[in-house]
């Protein structure tokens, strides 16, 4: 039986390190090379030694395919790639892969330069990786090999996040990667079409939680900001310069148009050009109400938000300045912190998360004391707020999904061997379908039945129903007898002749003979008489011939009698039947076994 | 439908011509129903009007609608009048919100079909006291979920245990539920109280015993109320008066006195020490007119005569009285709301447990009324509210807004201005409102 396998290697929580294995149609693909953030050690890594326990994995893949750029979804790729090795294609979206080798870097300098580790990638393994990635556009369906095809959908998490399409053959499987079903200020909805794949992937995280809408979430951050410029404090919000920053920024705009503020708000030098350049190339990414505007209006250029120069942290009163890194391990955001960090009028918001080993890490944890370097101490009296933006679909984005997708099967993964009995029986009652939640290293295994089109022709059909019978019925599978040609990509279904006349082939006959011994004290001829005799009162209905030349005829079946001279009273019956006529072959054959009854006249 | 349909479209041709003023001032005509009697179709020619309004505001970019004003005014002022809210959208919506532990609450669906009961957990930043700016969790987590066939009208927890008694609204069975510990999911049903003698195919309401084994006060007329013991299904109690009036509301508030609230306004207190200690004290209302209840004990007090008693009518009256004697009201008042519902189906009215002589009454129309009874007068008069919550007339999602109506509410047991509200939509807010007289001084 057909089947696909889907192994997870690692998922679960905003940490996680997603990689989940699919092997679909003798092809086996790489979901998502994720990083769990809360290791330093062997566990931040998937356990590629499923896959080989040495050497490469090229040639036990077929492709790698990244969902979006968070590090939980991206981050084992440069380790998997160029230090285990693989050299396969890997498929991400056009913004994916421009975001995601800056978010790499990114981290690669926490990890090497700031905690000192070794045996970590370097940035040239990244280039190196990155080479080896073929980018994807929504909605077109890549030719991975001749059997193998992909293709992305909208996932609405991210920029450039998306959902892809496994086929081979009639078979697919969708994974979903991270995914939001309500649109927000800057991205759309996830949407899929009635793919109806056999199974669908999906995070289990947020499937048993029910999300505080948006609209309250950007309320706190508007409050939190303008309660702090009220009393003349300075608000910093470190960001990636990507994502969140953008939403942030035209909530921000917005408010301070609607209540006619005038504290200045500034954005990190370099920032906006970077999120212009990035936010202009991939706009058909962002939700329809920016796409629309764009070309009278472009809502990444701000009337409030203003380039921000390092001197300015210094100016008196209140002010409001997005600066990057988001996880305040470096650079702007860092010295701005510095600066402002002894007074307690000011705020820092925290909009995403941060790497252990980071300041951003360590206020977060409520450390008030802070060491920096030459053994100084940074005492941390602003308020610190933690906000998350990120966009998943809860409870309810879930089953919306599962009835636009209508899989065949759901497969929930999860992480951690946590209890979800309820959302399992929810799916399998609503949808009637099976739902699956392996963990870390299990395999699902799932049974498909792919349909496979076969013509039939007429005068086969013509044939069929001239034998009567009941008409026929969808719910009630019937047999029926012909030759099966495959050929040139399709399959069909004809007559035994037609077949035989299409192929050039001579028809050959198969014969079963058989002898049977039979103590029977007459001449030949005179048995020979006699079993037609008793065939002919045992078979009634059947065509009998007894033929001049000392054979009996059943149908197409021949009997014939002989006898040696040293014991003329012991008959070898020698009958011969072809293939088509087996069972009344084999029914003779035993009826004659037993003999002839004593009564019996020769005529 | 379909008749209606095309000629919506036909008239939206037809509506293109305008500007966008002109919509808004059709808007209005539209609200005295042209349609005559036919509400349904009214409703649906409203909802594809709002849609299409709504295409109209994403269409003329720049240019915000009335929709996006009325929606972004409202943003903004909640800004200063919420310490904080949260509004969450369930599957299906819910007339019940029942606490089952501190961190806790039960609610769930009350559609004709089947239906789900979850238990949800608070947002830990609703209990991060000292650090809430650090807690970025704000979400509610499924922790315990299961199915019933029928509909949920009342649902009850049983105070010290993992169990809640539920009653569908159209007989007098109870259902009752195990909610489930750490090791499993699943809430299960473990039994069904049957009563034999149905009377009516009403529902019951239902209330949890408050000491001894577990037990629950359930009934669907003041004759048929009866304590039964939850294990066993034994009556323990039963009130035998022949009363036929509808009941409200049910609470018990002491070990052995119990108040019922008839529809017509009386008020019963009960003795189930002493079967024939019945005190029956007419409202003095209306006819035609129904009522509901609600009580505010002192956990604290074994007194059950410094408990206060509020009587909402269908009227949108509120007749407050104490149990020393509920004959003549403490005070009262004429509500100041607007019905938007014929149906009298989900009033409520509650005593704020932690705040001094505020209540909130809802079911009325979209909005959750905040009064605070302490200026209110013995004799009938209007008072305006300490607060509104339009929340939930206020949402973004498909679903017309304007035919909004709240199905329940319940307070915070310990947060003071906290209170967590559910409309027919099936959105779910958290809010704690700022009070003014602390926020100016």
């Amino acid at each position: 039986m057909p089947e696909i396998k889907v192994t997870p290697l690692g998922a679960g929580q905003d940490v996680g390190r997603s990689c989940i294995l699919v092997s679909i149609g003798g092809k086996n693909i790489m979901l998502d090379c994720g990083m769990h953030m809360g290791f330093n050690d062997d566990r931040r890594f998937p356990d590629f030694s499923y896959i080989t326990q040495q050497g490469r994995l090229t040639e036990f893949l077929d492709c790698v395919i990244i969902s979006h750029f968070h590090l939980d979804h991206c981050g084992a790729l440069p380790y998997m790639s160029e230090m285990v090795g693989y050299d396969g294609p890997i498929y991400m979206t056009h913004p994916t892969k421009a975001i995601c080798p800056i978010l790499l870097e990114d981290f690669r300098k926490i990890t090497v330069d700031k905690k000192g580790e070794t045996n970590f990638f370097t940035s040239q393994m990244i280039k190196d990786c990155m080479k080896k990635v073929v980018p994807l556009n929504l909605h077109q369906t890549v030719q991975v090999d001749d059997e193998l095809e992909i293709k992305a959908y909208y996932a609405g998490h991210v920029l450039g996040a998306a959902m892809v399409q496994i086929k081979v053959g009639s078979e697919s499987v969708v994974y979903t990667g991270d995914y939001n079903m309500t649109p927000d200020r800057h991205l759309g909805a996830a949407w899929i079409d009635k793919c109806r794949p056999d199974i669908l992937i999906s995070e289990s995280t947020y499937a048993t939680t029910i999300r505080d809408s948006k609209r309250c979430r950007e309320r706190d951050f508007l409050k939190k900001v303008h309660e702090t410029v009220e009393r003349g404090g300075k608000v910093l919000i470190p960001v990636f310069a990507l994502g969140r920053a953008q939403e942030l920024c035209i909530l921000l705009e917005t408010f301070w148009e609607r209540m006619n503020m005038k504290a200045p708000i500034y954005f990190s030098t370099g920032l906006t050009e970077k999120a212009n350049h990035y936010y202009k190339l991939f706009i058909t990414w962002t939700n329809q109400k920016i796409r629309k505007t764009f070309v009278q209006r472009n809502m990444f250029e701000f009337k409030h938000i203003k380039a921000f120069d390092r001197s300015y942290a210094d100016n008196p009163g209140p002010m409001v300045v997005f600066a990057t890194p988001g996880m305040l391990h470096a650079g702007q955001s860092l010295q701005i912190f510095k600066k402002w960090a002894g007074n307690e009028k000011n705020m820092i918001i925290m909009p995403g998360y941060c790497v252990q080993g980071t300041i951003g890490h360590k206020i977060l944890n409520g450390q008030k004391k802070l060491e920096m370097e030459n053994r100084q101490t940074l005492e941390v009296k602003l308020q610190v707020e933690y906000m998350s933006f990120s966009a998943h679909a809860d409870a309810k984005g879930i089953m919306q999904l599962i009835r636009m997708a209508e899989p065949r099967n759901m497969l929930l993964v999860h992480g951690e061997a946590k209890k979800m009995e309820f959302l399992k029986d929810k799916i399998e009652q609503e949808f009637t379908i099976n739902c699956f939640m392996p963990a870390n290293g299990e395999t699902t295994t799932v049974i498909t039945n792919p349909s496979v089109p076969v013509d039939i022709s007429l005068n086969l059909l013509k044939r069929e129903m001239a034998l009567g019978g009941p008409l026929p019925d969808p719910k009630k599978p019937r047999t029926m007898h012909g030759t099966l040609i495959m050929k040139e990509n399709s399959l069909r279904l004809v007559s035994p002749e037609q077949a035989l006349k299409e192929l050039g082939l001579n028809e050959h006959q198969l014969r079963f003979t058989c002898r049977v011994q039979l103590q029977d004290p007459h001449s030949d001829p005179d048995t020979l008489s006699r079993i037609y005799t008793h065939l002919k009162s045992v078979l009634k209905g059947y065509t009998i011939q007894h033929l001049p030349d000392g054979t009996v005829m059943v149908e197409s079946i021949v009997i014939k009698v002989s006898s040696s001279a040293e014991e003329p009273n012991t008959k070898v019956l020698l009958l011969s039947w072809s293939y088509q006529d087996e069972d009344l072959g084999s029914f003779l054959s035993t009826l004659l076994k037993k003999g002839l009854p004593s009564g019996l006249s020769s005529m | 439908m379909d008749v209606f349909a095309s000629l919506f479209m036909f008239w939206l041709v037809d509506m293109a011509h305008f500007d966008c003023m002109h919509i808004t001032e059709s808007c209005s005509d539209l609200h005295s129903n042209p349609l005559g009697g036919n509400t349904a179709a009214y409703l649906l020619l409203i909802k594809y009007w709002r849609r299409y309004r709504s295409c109209l505001a994403v269409d003329e970019m720049g240019e915000t609608s009335s929709v996006e004003n009325e929606f972004d005014d409202w943003f903004i002022e909640s800004l200063k009048i919420y310490n904080n809210i949260h509004e969450y959208q369930l599957e299906h919506p819910t007339r019940v919100i029942e606490w089952t532990s501190e961190k806790t609450i039960c609610v769930a669906g009350y559609s004709s079909d089947k239906n789900e009961i979850l238990e949800l957990l608070l947002p830990l930043k609703l209990f991060a006291d000292d650090n809430q700016g650090l807690c970025a969790e704000r979400d509610f987590k499924v922790v315990h979920g299961g199915f019933s066939d029928g509909s949920i009208h009342c649902l009850k927890h049983i105070p010290g245990t993992r169990c809640v008694v539920t009653n569908d609204g159209f007989n007098s069975n109870l259902q009752v539920w195990d909610l489930g510990g750490d090791d499993c999911d699943v809430i299960k049903r473990t039994g069904v109280l049957q009563r034999k003698s149905a009377s009516s195919d009403k529902g019951v309401k239902i209330a949890p015993g408050l000491t001894g084994g577990p037990c629950v006060l359930h009934g669907s007329q003041i004759s048929d109320i009866q304590l039964t013991e939850l294990a066993s299904g034994k009556p323990l109690y039963s009130l035998g008066k022949d009363i036929p009036d509808v009941l409200s509301s049910l609470q018990f508030v002491s070990d052995s006195v119990f108040l019922a609230c008839a529809c017509n306004g009386d008020l019963y207190v009960v003795d189930t020490r002493k079967p024939s200690a019945l005190q029956n004290n007419p409202v003095g209302g209306r006819e035609g007119v129904n009522w509901c209840m609600g009580v505010k004990t002192d956990l604290y007090s074994s007194d059950p005569s410094s408990c206060s008693v509020a009587r909402l009518s269908s009227a949108c009256q509120v007749v407050v009285s104490d149990l020393r004697d509920l004959r003549a009201p403490l005070c009262q008042a004429q509500l100041h709301v607007q019905r938007k519902t014929t149906s009298d189906d989900f009033m409520k009215v509650t005593w704020a447990p932690a705040l001094d002589n505020c209540l909130a009454v809802s079911g009325f129309d979209g909005m959750v009324h905040i009064y605070d009874t302490a200026s209110w007068r013995p004799e009938l008069m209007e008072f305006q509210p300490l607060f509104i919550h339009r929340g939930h007339m206020m949402s973004d999602n498909e679903f017309d807004t304007s035919s909004a109506v709240v199905t329940t509410h319940v307070w915070h047991p310990s947060r003071p201005r906290t209170v967590l509200s559910a409309a027919v939509d099936g959105s779910v807010h958290v809010w704690d409102w700022v009070d003014k007289a602390t926020a100016s001084c």
